[in-house]
C-alpha cells in the first residue's frame, strides 16, 4: 500500500502596522518593549484555525483558480494555531504543497472578521509533523532568548522569568542566523527540498 | 501560565485506530447512524484524535489588556514549547504497539498476539484490554471448538472410549461371578491374603537397550524415534527433526526458534551460558577385571601409553576422563568414533591389580554406537576372565553446558545431597586415595560434594584440571526450584582460594565410587524422585523465601560431571590459544532425573543477567567450529558414520539444488576452472572423496581394484533404492559425455556403496606424527594412498569457505602458476606491515599531496591482481585436488573465513617449503583463495 504523502509548513504570522494590531507596547514610560518582542505580535482572538484555511483557500483559489483550489481543497487541514505566539502548522499533500505556500506568500491582509494586515512566513517544510513541531520549539527557544537578552540590556524588569524558564532554554545552543531579530527565513534544508520536487 | 483551554491529559490507553487486527469495515458517514458502531470504537478514535491535538493560548489570557511586554511575551513561548513537546510525547504514545510487540526479542513466543497469557505479566492486562477492543480474545484451547481434523479425531476417540467401557463392563461380569464361586468362604473379594513378590528381572547384559515406554499418549509419535528427556521443552522452543526423518533415531532440537548464531557465540565467549540436552550420547558399561578390560582397550586401538603410562595414572584411578580414537580389531583397522572413556574410582580391597573388578563408561556418539558395541561384544566373548558389556543408552542421559556461566548455572542447579545419612564416609575415601600418587598426601577433609559448591566463581572449567572430573548425588532439582543466583566470590582471599583449589584438586583423593556407575543407586534415584505435587506441598510448608529443608529419606541424584576443554593440544595460531579456551561442562544422570535438572538449569538467573541459553545440534557444531575442532560425525568423512552423515547432506544439498529452477540455481557444469577447463570437478554439491581416490591422474591399481570389490558388494536394498538414480541424474545433468563416461562409471556403483572401504581417517595424533617425519612408525595396516587428515583451514586473504569447497595445493606441475599463486601471499606483498584493512591499500586521505597520490600510483601498479582481474592465477587442476572442506563459514572469533575440511594425506606430505599454504575454491565458483591449514 502505498502511503499518503504530505507536506507540513510551519507558518509565522508577523503583523507590520502598529496602529491595527492587538498587542499595544505597553505604555509606562519605563518600560520600553524590546524590538524582537514587538516583531513577534500575537494574533488577535478572532484570528484562529478557520480563518486561516480560509484565507489559503482563497488565495489558491484566486491565484491559481479551480484548478488550483481543487488540488489543495483534499488535503489542506491547520493542525496548530496558536494565537499567543502567531505560530501555525499547515498540511497539504505533498504534490501541491507550492501552491500553498504562494498563496501565503501572497497574502497580505487577514479575511474579513479580522481584518488586518499581515506577513506570513513559511519558516519550513517538512515531511512530518513531527520535525515542524520540533523547529516550532526550537525557534521558540531562540526568540526566548532573544527576548531576555534584549530585556536584559534595557533594564528590563523580567527578573522572574530567567527562573521559571532555565530547563527550557538550556538545551538548544545554535543560533539561527539573525539580522535585526529577522531570522534569515531560507533555510538551506528547505531550498533543497525545493530542488527536490521540481526535479 | 494560564492556560486557555485546559491541556488534554495523554492517554496511554490500548490499539489506537490505525493498528488493530481486526478493522472495522469501510463506512459511509452520513448513513452511519448512531448505533451502527459500538461505543467504544469512536472512544478510540476520539482518543486518538486528543491525543494529537496540541493545546493553544489565546491573546486575551496570555496578554492581559493587550498589553505587549517581555515577561508574557516568554510565557506564552514557554508555553508553547510545553504543549509542544507534550503532544510529541502524546503522539508517539498513541502511535503505540500492541502490548506483544513491546516484549523484547527473546521474550517473544508464538502467538503471543492471540493469547494473553504469552504475554509477560507485566503487560498482561494491557494485551487483555488491546485484544477486547479488537473483538478478539483470546481462546483457550479447552473451550475451542474443535474444527476438521480435530473434530474426527475426537469423535474417534469417544466411539472408542464408549466401546472400551462397555468391553470393560463385560469383562468384569463373568470374572467376578467365577471368582466368588472359586474363592473360600471366609475371604472377602478384594482382599488380599499373602503378599507375592515378583521376582526382580535378571539384568540381561550384552543386550541392546530398548527405550522407556512412553505415555499412552506420546506412544505413537516415538515408534521410530525416541525422545530425548526434555523433548517437550525443546519441541516448544526450538526446530526439531522432521517426525519423518529422525537423525540417530532421536528426535533432536536442531536449531533453536529465536535467532541464535550471534547470541550462542556471545554467549560462549563472553557473556553467559549455552546448554544442550546431550542425551542422545550413547553410553556402554564395560564390567569386568581391570587387566581384561583394559585388554580390550588395547585390541580397540587406545594407545599403549593411555593403558599403561604413568601419565594416565589418574584416569586409570578413576579421577579423570580419556579421549581416545577407537578402531575396528580386525583388518583395515578402520577409525570408529572419538570416545569418552570414564572408569569408575575402585572401592574394593583387593589390591592386586589384575584381580579388581571394575566398571567403565564409553560414551559414543550415537552414529558409531553401533559399530562399537559390536566390537565390544565381539571383544568381550572373547576377553579372558570375562567382561560384560552393558547397553546403557536409556538410562543415562547427559547435558553439556559451556561458556562464562556455565559453572554458576550448574551450581544453581545441583545441591550436593547432605552427606550425614552415609556415615561410612571416611573408611571409603581412605581407599581411594591409594592409587593417587599425587596427592595421596593431602589432607582428606572435605567430600567431593563440599568441593564442587567451592568452585563458584569459576568461569572456565578449562582452569581445573585438564579432564578432571567430579562424582557426587545431589538432591532433587526441583526442591530448589526456581533457583536463585548463587553467592559469587568477592574478596581476593576467596578468588585465591578457588585458585589453590583448582591447583591442589581436593577432588582426587576425595573421590569414591560413583553411584552412578551403580544400576540399584540410578533406579531408586529415578523411581523415588517424588511426585510434582508433593514437591509443591513441601515447598509449601516452608517459611516464605526459603527453600524446604533437606531429609533424609530425600532421593539421591547420581551425577556425574566432567570438564573438557576445548584446547587441542596441536593448537599453534596464537589467536586461537587466547580466545578460544573455553572450557565446557558434561553432566551424566539418569535419564529421568535430567529432565527436573534441566529446568533449572535453564531458568537459573545467571549473575551476569539473562539465563543459559539452549542450543541445538547446529549451535554444538558452530561452536566445534569457531573452537576450531573437527565435529563428529560430519567432518570425519573417513569413518562410517562420518560417511553416512556425508551422504545424508549430499543428498538434502542436491535436493535443495534441485528444487530451485534451471536458470537459478549454480550450474556446475559451467563453472569456468581457468586454463580453459569447465565443468565442476566432481559432483557439486558433494565432498566427492570418490573422484579424489579413483579418478586421479594417475590412475593407480590398488584403486580400481577397489572399484571392482565395491561393485560387487551388495549395498543394502534401501540405499540403493535411494542412492542411484539421483546421482545418475546427477551425472547427465554435469558431464560433458566423452571424458567422463569413464567417471560415470566409477562414480555410479561408488555413490549406492555405504563407503569406499580403502578411505581411512587418521586421528590427530598418527597425522601430526606422520607430517612431522615422513617414516614415523604407523600401524601397518593404514592405506597411506586414501588415509585422510581433518585439518583447520585459515584463509589468508579475503572470501569464506563453504563446505565442499575444493581443497587443492599449489601447482606441481605448473611452476609459472605457482609463482602467481605465492605471489598472493600476504608474507610476500611489500605494504604488508601497514596498517588498516589487510585487504587492499590503505585508503588516502583527501588532501594528500601530489606526491603521495603518485607512489600510490606506484605501489597500486605493483599490487598483486585482485579477485576476479584478469591476471588473478587460476585454479590448479585436478591432479592438485587434495581434499574438501567439511565445514566453512565466516568465523566470529576469528573475524575471518575459516573451515575445517579433510585431506588427503599422501598428497600433503611432500609439500616443500610452502607446504602450509593451500587454496580452496568454493564449489560451483572459479575463484580460488590461499588458505594455510593446520592439523585440527
Amino acid at each position: 500500500m502505498v502511503r499518503i504523502k504530505h507536506r507540513y509548513l510551519l507558518i509565522n504570522i508577523l503583523y507590520p502596522d502598529p496602529k491595527s494590531t492587538s498587542g499595544r507596547p505597553a505604555t509606562k514610560p519605563g518600560d520600553e518593549v524590546p524590538y524582537t518582542v514587538q516583531f513577534r505580535r500575537p494574533s488577535p482572538d478572532r484570528m484562529d484555525g478557520g480563518v486561516l484555511t480560509r484565507l489559503i483557500r482563497d488565495g489558491v483559489a484566486e491565484l491559481f483558480g479551480d484548478y488550483g483550489s481543487g488540488k489543495v481543497a483534499g488535503s489542506l487541514q491547520v493542525k496548530y494555531f496558536s494565537q499567543a505566539t502567531s505560530t501555525a502548522i499547515v498540511r497539504v499533500s505533498r504534490d501541491h504543497y507550492r501552491l500553498v505556500w504562494a498563496a501565503l506568500t501572497f497574502a497580505t491582509r487577514l479575511p474579513n472578521p479580522v481584518g488586518q494586515p499581515c506577513v506570513i512566513q513559511v519558516v519550513r517544510v517538512s515531511g512530518t509533523i513531527r520535525k515542524s513541531e520540533e523547529e516550532a520549539i526550537r525557534r521558540a527557544r531562540l526568540s526566548i532568548r532573544q527576548a531576555e537578552a534584549a530585556a536584559k540590556s534595557s533594564n528590563a524588569a523580567t527578573a522572574g522569568l530567567a527562573a521559571a524558564t532555565p530547563q527550557l532554554l538550556s538545551t538548544e545552543d545554535d543560533d539561527v542566523d539573525m539580522i535585526n531579530g529577522i531570522e534569515d527565513p531560507d533555510d538551506p534544508r528547505d531550498i533543497e527540498e525545493d530542488l527536490d520536487d521540481e526535479g | 501560565m494560564a492556560p486557555g483551554r485546559p491541556a488534554q491529559s495523554p492517554h496511554d490507553g490500548g490499539g489506537g485506530n490505525t493498528n488493530r487486527k481486526r478493522k472495522d469495515a469501510p463506512t459511509n458517514p452520513q448513513h452511519n447512524g448512531p448505533n451502527k458502531r459500538p461505543r467504544q470504537h469512536i472512544d478510540q478514535r476520539q482518543k486518538m484524535r486528543i491525543a494529537r491535538t496540541l493545546s493553544t493560548q489565546t491573546t486575551s489570557t496570555a496578554f492581559q489588556n493587550g498589553a505587549l511586554d517581555v515577561s508574557s511575551f516568554v510565557k506564552s513561548r514557554a508555553y508553547e514549547i510545553q504543549a509542544l513537546e507534550n503532544g510529541l510525547q502524546r503522539s508517539k504514545k498513541a502511535l503505540n504497539e500492541r502490548a506483544f510487540q513491546q516484549v523484547p526479542k527473546e521474550l517473544r513466543r508464538r502467538t503471543a498476539s492471540h493469547n494473553v497469557k504469552r504475554v509477560p505479566k507485566r503487560l498482561r492486562v494491557r494485551a487483555g484490554r488491546e485484544m477486547a477492543v479488537d473483538n478478539t480474545p483470546t481462546v483457550t484451547a479447552r473451550r475451542r471448538k474443535p474444527s476438521g481434523h480435530m473434530r474426527l479425531r475426537l469423535e474417534t476417540v469417544k466411539k472408542l472410549r464408549a466401546l472400551g467401557a462397555k468391553r470393560k463392563a463385560e469383562k468384569d461380569k463373568p470374572k467376578d461371578a467365577t471368582t466368588t464361586e472359586l474363592l473360600p468362604k471366609d475371604v472377602q473379594p478384594g482382599t488380599v491374603t499373602t503378599a507375592i513378590r515378583t521376582r526382580i528381572p535378571k539384568v540381561k547384559k550384552s543386550l541392546l537397550a530398548t527405550p522407556p515406554v512412553p505415555k499412552a499418549k506420546f506412544r505413537k509419535r516415538q515408534i521410530h524415534k525416541s525422545w530425548l528427556p526434555t523433548h517437550l521443552y525443546h519441541a516448544k522452543r526450538a526446530r526439531m527433526t522432521a517426525p519423518s526423518a529422525p537423525i540417530w533415531r532421536y528426535a533432536v532440537p536442531l536449531t533453536p526458534t529465536a535467532k541464535s548464531y550471534r547470541p550462542t557465540h556471545r554467549a560462549s565467549h563472553d557473556r553467559g551460558a549455552v546448554a544442550w540436552d546431550m542425551s542422545y550420547m550413547s553410553t556402554i558399561q564395560l564390567e569386568g577385571r581391570e587387566s581384561s578390560v583394559l585388554g580390550m582397550l588395547k585390541a580397540i586401538g587406545v594407545a599403549e601409553e593411555d593403558l599403561s603410562g604413568r601419565k594416565s595414572n589418574k584416569w586409570r584411578a578413576g579421577v579423570r576422563v580419556l579421549d581416545a580414537f577407537l578402531y575396528e580389531r580386525e583388518s583395515p583397522h578402520e577409525l570408529i568414533a572419538p570416545v569418552t572413556m570414564v572408569w569408575c574410582v575402585y572401592d574394593g580391597t583387593a589390591t592386586v591389580m589384575e584381580k579388581r573388578k571394575r566398571k567403565m563408561f564409553l560414551r559414543v556418539h550415537p552414529s558409531a554406537f553401533y559399530q562399537l558395541w559390536e566390537e565390544m561384544l565381539r571383544l568381550a566373548k572373547v576377553a579372558k576372565p570375562a567382561v560384560s558389556v552393558e547397553d546403557l543408552r536409556f538410562e543415562i542421559g547427559s547435558i553439556e553446558i559451556t561458556g562464562p556461566g556455565a559453572t554458576e548455572a550448574l551450581l544453581g542447579a545441583l545441591w550436593p545431597s547432605s552427606m550425614a545419612s552415609t556415615s561410612n564416609d571416611a573408611s571409603d575415601a581412605a581407599i581411594t586415595g591409594m592409587d593417587v600418587d599425587a596427592t595421596s598426601d593431602h589432607p582428606r577433609s572435605e567430600s567431593v560434594g563440599e568441593t564442587w559448591q567451592k568452585l563458584a566463581g569459576l568461569t572456565n572449567p578449562a582452569l581445573l584440571p585438564q579432564n578432571a572430573l567430579l562424582g557426587f548425588n545431589v538432591q532433587d532439582p526441583r526442591l530448589h526450584h526456581p533457583p536463585r543466583t548463587i553467592a559469587l566470590l568477592k574478596s581476593d582471599a576467596e578468588q585465591h582460594k578457588l585458585l589453590e583449589i583448582s591447583a591442589s584438586w581436593p577432588v582426587d583423593a576425595a573421590q569414591k565410587a560413583c553411584d552412578i556407575f551403580d544400576r540399584k543407586a540410578r533406579h531408586s534415584a529415578s523411581t523415588s524422585l517424588p511426585s510434582q505435587k508433593a514437591v509443591n506441598r513441601r515447598k509449601g510448608l516452608a517459611a516464605p523465601g526459603e527453600y524446604p529443608q533437606a531429609l533424609p529419606k530425600d532421593p539421591r541424584v547420581p551425577v556425574l560431571l566432567y570438564s573438557s576443554s576445548n584446547a587441542t593440544p596441536t593448537n599453534s595460531s596464537k589467536s586461537r590459544q587466547s580466545t578460544a579456551h573455553n572450557g565446557s561442562w558434561t553432566l551424566l544422570a539418569p535419564w529421568k532425573c535430567l529432565q527436573p535438572i534441566w529446568y533449572s538449569l535453564m531458568y537459573y538467573p545467571l549473575s551476569t543477567g539473562q539465563q543459559p541459553r539452549f542450543g541445538g545440534l547446529d549451535q554444538k557444531r558452530q561452536l566445534a567450529f569457531e573452537a576450531g575442532k573437527p565435529w563428529f560425525p560430519g567432518d570425519f568423512p573417513g569413518t562410517k558414520a562420518g560417511w553416512n552423515w556425508e551422504c545424508e547432506d549430499r543428498r538434502r544439498r542436491e535436493s535443495e539444488w534441485r528444487k530451485r529452477p534451471r536458470g537459478k540455481r549454480v550450474s556446475y557444469e559451467k563453472v569456468e576452472l581457468g586454463g580453459g577447463k569447465k565443468g565442476e570437478v566432481g559432483v557439486g554439491w558433494a565432498c566427492d572423496w570418490e573422484r579424489l581416490l579413483n579418478v586421479p591422474p594417475v590412475i593407480e591399481e590398488a584403486a580400481l581394484a577397489g572399484i571392482e570389490d565395491i561393485m560387487d558388494v551388495d549395498g543394502p536394498a534401501e540405499k540403493a533404492g535411494d542412492g542411484t538414480t539421483p546421482a545418475e541424474k546427477a551425472v547427465e545433468d554435469n558431464t560433458k559425455p566423452a571424458e567422463q563416461e569413464k567417471a560415470k562409471e566409477n562414480i555410479l556403483p561408488l555413490q549406492a556403496t555405504p563407503k569406499p572401504p580403502q578411505l581411512s581417517q587418521l586421528s590427530a595424533r598418527q597425522a601430526l606424527a606422520l607430517l612431522a617425519s615422513p617414516e614415523a612408525k604407523l600401524p601397518p595396516h593404514i592405506n597411506l594412498t586414501s588415509a585422510l587428515v581433518t585439518v583447520r583451514l585459515t584463509l589468508l586473504t579475503r572470501g569464506v569457505p563453504h563446505p565442499c569447497a575444493r581443497i587443492y595445493r599449489l601447482p606441481t606441475n605448473d611452476p609459472d602458476l605457482r609463482r602467481q599463486w605465492l605471489a598472493l601471499l600476504p608474507s610476500n606483498l611489500p605494504h604488508k606491515k601497514q596498517k588498516g584493512s589487510k585487504h587492499a591499500l590503505p585508503r588516502l586521505p583527501k588532501d594528500a599531496s601530489a606526491h603521495v597520490v603518485q607512489q600510490r600510483l606506484a605501489q597500486s601498479l605493483l599490487e598483486p591482481p585482485r579477485a576476479g582481474e584478469d591476471k588473478y592465477p587460476a585454479c590448479p587442476a585436478e591432479e592438485d585436488l587434495v581434499g574438501f572442506i567439511t565445514t566453512g563459514n565466516y568465523d566470529l572469533g576469528e573475524g575471518q573465513g575459516t573451515g575445517i575440511g579433510s585431506l588427503l594425506v599422501d598428497r600433503v606430505r611432500d609439500g616443500g617449503a610452502e607446504s602450509n599454504v593451500y587454496i580452496v575454491r568454493n564449489a560451483g565458483t572459479g575463484l580460488g583463495r590461499l588458505a594455510r591449514w593446520e592439523v585440527a
